[in-house]
């Protein structure tokens, strides 16, 4: 039993008994759904949760827990009983081990002592521990992970090779593999800051915003429709456009989530900060006939407050919709008090008819539509003093005048006819906007939108930070509170999906949950260091420097920021981001060992570098960007890449406009996969096999699985042909020299050079495609006429067909499509 | 997971591999294992397999899209001819709320069905004449007049009945079963989805891909739609150009040179993706095979009708339904679109029932042949039913019926299902319940026991908590089975 062994192993570091990590996790998963926090179901009177209430006498007479005494305590005794009165009860379907109940035991024998749950008591800057071999720490977070590795006996690997730390950071920072060129001058780089300035490259690099907004839209649940019913169009890329820029102008994250959630609210709103509150208008939105729009609308501001809480706090807050948290101390009243921040917006639960975006929206002319707009206004307003000059009473008999006054009113007819012509035309983006009397917000008996209780105003959950004191009941106060210091769970939250997305998985693995049935943290004092150091303000940051810096130009601030690195601003995103890669823990190879597979497999520890499959659209952009495909422009409207027409017509209701899917041409095809088109009834089939979520519903962490049905996309779908036929012509246009030929391929694939049995293989795999492809001329044109761009001439085309299939297995690879 | 001691049990090591999630993939524990009898396991890592013996080891899942109507096929209600024309009685609506679409109406005019019942094969089963062929299989049916839910509106209604709740975020039943059951067919995907469109003049409502979709549960659980044109399953083709001799090779080539990764990386993941090409290889050629219906015999084509011939239709899908449960597929997921008859019902109905009444009959008695039927469980039903009153004018020609949640007919049959017995009454009206009511959750409790499924113990553990597809209610109708 490879596991048991690996978590003893585990165990084995720990020693005694941690409340929060052994103890509590047994009361929560077995006896809180009884005993816990939901008043309404609780048994007995009896509440385990709190210790006031579990040590005190029951209407039974009896007491649960009587620190000390395990035999006197009813819960030793019940969880001992068999029948009847054993605990968990049968019906539960959970069941104590008996290692589990010598727990509760010890702990009860050892005073049973509680401790509060520790995402919920803000963190403080913890000390790096000191370390045997302080040579191999580089910073401060590399001796946290190196104390583990110490305690559990775990050697960490030694650093990657040069060219697969390029790779890896590179893949991690820009989504994008490095190119041979990088790779051959950051390996002849002996300069001891080398990759310090590679990684300050691609952090100033504008792919890097892409990549970090990729990430962001899955929990944003961004799409381009609709969702429910007929599924229709909408337009949302203003705000997706927004996030690509605020990433790469390193707008601090808490000015990141200031805007996102209240924008509209902030004193003089920028356009931009008004287009950023989209976040809260990518939720679903029915259009479908039938709905009660009541009905529906209760759901729009539950899901803000469910994505709200799931993306800043690691809260499952939907858990409360309909009755207290099973787990956790939220109460359906607080639920409802969150609720009240979401639920003032002037917005009908119903969409559809000629719009295609839902109120509240702002309209975005383009420069050009903006200027044919002033020359309109203009107009109508000489028009207008025109007309005012006839407005004093004429002579009935003044024909002229009358006339001249019948031309004047048809002018003004038309002028208005083509203004209003020209704004259905404006590009617009949904966004939040308070209503100017707030609705009321009732608590919803069973969350149903037509069983209102009790009224409530806006709140947030006594058991975590108090809201700051005298602002107003809104989202902004919401918003600054989220960001206040004091709060306990944003930063851990936010500096755990910063190191999910460098190491592929959270020190808290459950990122979406950092409650009580959360996973414990892998390294607790690491992340509270990691918090700390994120949203640690330095006393001598001035306002004005954060003014600068939300406001200046992408370019300019991202560099201006990148060289202020060290002088500390709070919630700087890349600061966190270079940190972490710069560190040892990051540099490790990830060679597996059968000792480290055996210890930790699911290097929990971090001995060694995570190796994992990319993300869907990380492997189709690598594909077109090591083939020489990719159309690199950042935003815009989405883009329609090759997919099947009918995929979209067996599925969709007949008459709206996403019948059929008409793929884009030329660039459109070759654009980074952030800007495929999204439709969340038929999400885009490849992606959806490389695990992408369907975007209806915040999702903070990816699945990664692996299935034939991604070796199909990989081998066949025109996408990854085409990538590899362009590859084997710029393998074939590349050198005179067939192994060179071959090198460079395999390169522009994996970043590294081929080994001498690598070569052969695939030499070989060249030699008899040729040999074939002779024969058949055939073939040979079918194959190269897949995908729209043209075929270069002047090539020997059964060779260049040959090359097609090596390239097709340097796409394959798995290694091309991992992150070593 | 957290570090504590108790990771002997089965369910533990469950729990071990859905909290990991990534970092040690499931096909990984596969190759650990290093057993090729335990490849399944890689398939449906978290297999529970069975709870108990099951009846059946399949479901093929005849869904209606639209929500076709009891009051015109199943629930007889002779006492509407006296009361057509005249007001639903308040008595009767109760506190039922009604669509958007009827509920501005000035009035509710209650309208017999212009359609003849008669009672069919031993058990008497009422059946009307827009289902022919249907009722010459009668006594192998089961059919359920009482079946209830909350929704009223297609989305939410399908939603609710495929994943359990009425807003997108669960996992599908097919996904649920694969999850719980694992493959039985190395070759083929566990859940297939097939797709057909109605013959009514109506526009067909949508479906969506959340419906074979799973959410939070590992996606090579997903529903794999099989295509009526061009390749059966999206890129299952060699490019043009590309053909066997060629792709063995590549393939061989290519895992050639992982295997040299592996033993540099150690990494076990890379042994289960070469496996995972080398099925999708095979199954390159099984799909096809399987797909090809041009080895069925003559007497199929007349069982099933002409209409099997043409690829897409309804007929076609029935008879790729049974080539895949005799493959091993664990659950074939039909849709008939176009169900939705809010005008126009006597027309649009019949061609409606045209569309599946040979095929649904022809599918029960092939099934039977071939003693498939005991370990096949059929389910046919739409997401509600229709309403006892007109939608719009009620005419002496014509009428619609909006949606109606609180009682609607589905018949099963098959593997594990009491066959010849008609289940569940409603009221004179056919608007209430009377007798027996079969909720969304029973009905869905009652499917996966005869899959050998405890429903409360297919869970997966998500954001902190248990869940499963009948949420947190569902009842087996023992009633229902043999």
């Amino acid at each position: 039993m490879g596991f048991g062994c690996a978590v003893l192993g585990l165990l084995a570091i720990v020693g005694v008994d941690d409340f929060g990590r052994d103890v509590r996790p047994i009361l929560a998963e077995n006896c809180f759904h009884c005993h816990g926090p939901d008043a309404t179901k609780r048994q007995a009177g009896l509440r385990l949760d709190v210790r006031e209430s579990a040590t005190r006498v029951l209407e039974s007479g009896k007491i649960a827990l009587v620190p000390g005494k395990p035999a006197a305590s009813e819960l030793v005794r019940r969880i001992e009983a068999h029948g009847d009165e054993a605990m968990p009860p049968k019906e539960s379907l959970k069941r104590l081990t008996a290692d589990q109940k010598q727990t509760l035991i010890r702990w009860i024998a050892a005073g049973a002592e509680y401790r509060p749950h520790w995402a919920f008591v803000a963190p403080t800057r913890p000390v790096a521990p000191t370390v045997s071999d302080p040579a191999r720490a580089r910073s401060p977070l590399d001796r946290f992970v190196l104390t583990k590795l110490e305690e559990s006996r775990l050697r960490p690997s030694p650093e990657a090779d040069r060219v697969t730390l390029l790779r890896r950071v590179t893949l991690d920072l820009t989504g994008l593999p490095p190119t041979p060129e990088e790779v051959d001058a950051f390996v002849g780089d002996s300069a001891p800051d080398a990759f310090e300035r590679a990684v300050d490259r691609l952090l100033a690099s504008p792919r890097y915003g892409e990549h970090m907004a990729r990430d962001w839209l899955d929990l944003a649940r961004y799409s381009d429709t609709h969702g429910y019913f007929t599924d229709h169009e909408r337009f949302m890329w203003r705000w997706r456009d927004w996030v690509i820029d605020a990433c790469n102008r390193n707008l601090p994250f808490d000015q990141f989530t200031i805007e996102q959630l209240a924008g509209d609210l902030l004193p003089d709103a920028t356009l931009d900060q008004r287009i950023a509150t989209g976040f809260n208008r990518n939720h679903m939105i029915t259009e479908e006939t039938g709905v009660i729009p009541e009905e529906y609308r209760t759901e729009y501001v539950a899901d803000r407050v469910r994505t709200t809480a799931s993306v800043w706090m690691g809260l499952t807050a939907g858990c409360a919709q309909c009755h207290d948290h099973k787990y956790d101390p939220l109460t359906q009243r607080e639920f409802f008090q969150l609720f009240a921040y979401f639920n003032n917006l002037p917005e009908a639960g119903i969409a559809g008819g000629k719009q295609k975006n839902a109120a509240p929206e702002l309209r975005l002319p383009s420069r050009e539509q903006s200027a044919a707009q002033d020359e309109l206004t203009r107009r109508l307003g000489e028009v207008e003093r025109e007309l005012a000059g006839y407005s004093l009473p004429s002579e009935p008999s003044d024909l002229a005048a009358s006339a001249q006054r019948t031309v004047l009113e048809s002018r003004r007819t038309k002028l208005r006819e083509d203004e209003k012509q020209l704004l259905a035309t404006f590009a617009t983006t949904m966004v939040m906007q308070e209503l100017p009397q707030p609705r009321d917000t009732f608590i919803l008996m069973r969350g149903q939108y037509d069983q209102p209780g009790d009224k409530v105003g806006p709140g947030v959950p006594s058991f975590l930070s108090p809201l700051p004191t005298g602002t107003e009941p809104n989202r902004l106060a919401l918003a600054r509170w989220l960001v206040d210091p004091r709060h306990p769970l944003t930063a851990r939250v936010a500096a755990n999906r910063i190191w999910r997305q460098l190491f592929g998985h959270g020190i808290v693995a459950t990122v979406e949950d950092f409650g009580l049935q959360g996973e414990f943290p892998s390294h607790p004092e690491l992340l509270d260091w990691l918090a700390v150091e994120f949203a640690e303000q330095s006393r001598e940051e001035s306002r004005e420097t954060r003014a600068r810096a939300e406001s200046a130009s992408p370019t300019a601030s991202s560099g201006s920021r990148l060289s202020s690195l060290n002088s500390r601003l709070a919630w700087d995103t890349k600061r966190l981001q270079r940190l972490i890669v710069t560190s040892a823990t990051y540099r490790h190879a990830s060679g597996i060992t059968p000792e480290s597979l055996r210890v930790d497999p699911r290097n929990r520890l971090l001995g060694r570098a995570p190796r994992y499959r990319l993300d869907a659209e990380a492997i189709r952009d690598a594909a077109l960007f090591s083939s020489g495909l990719l159309a690199e422009r950042i935003g815009g409207p989405s883009v329609k890449p090759y997919q099947p027409a009918d995929l979209w017509k067996a599925v969709v209701y007949d008459t709206k406009n996403t019948q059929s899917y008409e793929p884009s041409r030329g660039e459109g095809l070759y654009r980074r996969s952030m800007y495929t088109y999204w439709k969340r009834q038929v999400p885009p089939p490849s992606m959806s096999q490389l695990d992408a979520p369907t975007r209806e519903v915040c999702v903070l962490r990816r699945q990664r699985t692996n299935t034939p049905l991604q070796a199909l996309v990989l081998m066949n779908d025109p996408q990854f042909v085409e990538a590899a036929r362009a590859l084997a012509e710029r393998m074939a246009t590349s050198s005179r020299d067939d192994q060179s030929r071959l090198t460079n391929g395999f390169r522009w694939a994996t970043s590294r050079t081929p080994s001498d049995s690598e070569r052969d293989t695939l030499m070989r795999l060249f030699a008899a495609e040729r040999s074939r492809f002779r024969e058949r001329t055939r073939s040979v044109d079918s194959l190269l006429a897949v995908g729209e761009s043209s075929v270069a001439t002047g090539l020997d085309r059964a060779e260049l067909a040959a090359w097609t299939v090596v390239a097709n297995v340097l796409l394959n690879l798995d290694e091309a499509i991992s992150r070593e | 997971m957290r570090p504590t001691c108790t990771i002997s049990t089965e369910r533990t090591r469950r729990h071990f591999l859905q909290q990991s999630g990534i970092g040690l993939g499931a096909a990984a524990l596969a190759t650990m294992t290093a057993n090729r009898g335990e490849a399944d396991d890689a398939a449906s890592p978290l297999a529970l397999r069975h709870h108990f013996a099951p009846r059946a080891k399949s479901i093929i899942y005849l869904f209606m899209h639209g929500g076709p109507s009891q009051i015109d096929l199943f629930d007889h209600k002779p006492k509407l001819a006296e009361w057509h024309g005249q007001e639903l009685p308040a008595s009767v609506r109760g506190t039922q709320r009604l669509t958007g679409m009827t509920s501005g109406q000035s009035t509710l005019p209650v309208t017999a069905s212009k359609f003849r019942f008669a009672r069919h094969g031993a058990s008497g089963a009422r059946i009307s004449e827009l289902l022919p062929q249907l009722s010459t299989v009668a006594d192998d049916l089961c059919i359920v007049n009482s079946v209830t839910t909350e929704a009223i509106n297609h989305d939410p209604a399908v939603t609710y009945l495929q994943t359990g709740h009425q807003l997108p975020g669960r996992p599908s039943f097919g996904a649920w079963l694969s999850y719980g059951l694992g493959r039985e067919n190395e070759d083929l995907p566990a859940f297939i989805v097939l797709l057909s469109r109605g013959s009514a003049a109506r526009p067909a409502d949508p479906l969506y891909a959340r419906l074979w979709g799973t959410e939070f549960l590992p996606s090579q659980h997903q529903g794999v739609q099989f295509r009526s044109d061009g390749e059966p399953v999206l890129f299952l083709r060699n490019p043009p150009g590309l053909e066997t001799d060629s792709r063995r090779r590549m393939l061989d080539a290519l895992g050639t040179l992982n295997r040299e990764r592996q033993l540099l990386t150690g990494d076990p993941e890379i042994a289960a993706r070469i496996e995972q090409y080398e099925t999708a290889f095979r199954m390159q050629s099984a799909v096809p095979e399987l797909t090809d219906l041009s080895s069925e015999p003559e007497h199929i084509f007349d069982l099933y009708g002409a209409d099997a011939r043409r690829p897409g239709s309804f007929a076609a899908n029935c008879l790729l339904a049974r080539r895949l449960v005799e493959r091993g597929t664990r659950f074939v997921q039909l849709y008939h679109r176009g169900w939705d008859q809010h005008y126009d019902l006597p027309s649009d109905l019949k061609l409606q029932c045209g569309d599946v009444d040979r095929a649904c009959a022809a599918l029960v008695q092939d099934l039977k042949r071939r003693g498939l039927l005991d370990e096949t469980l059929i389910v046919w039903g739409g997401e509600f039913g229709r309403t006892v009153y007109c939608q719009g004018k009620l005419t002496a020609e014509t009428y619609g019926r909006d949606h109606h949640g609180r009682c609607f007919s589905m018949w099963l049959a098959g593997g594990g299902i009491r066959p010849g017995q008609t289940f569940g009454e409603t009221d004179d009206h056919s608007f209430n319940v009377a007798r027996d009511p079969v909720h969304v959750h029973d009905l869905n409790a009652t499917l996966l026991h005869c899959l050998g499924l405890v429903h409360t113990r297919l869970t997966f553990r998500f954001q902190g908590r248990d869940y499963r597809l009948t949420d947190v209610h569902g009842e087996v109708v023992t009633g229902l089975l043999a």
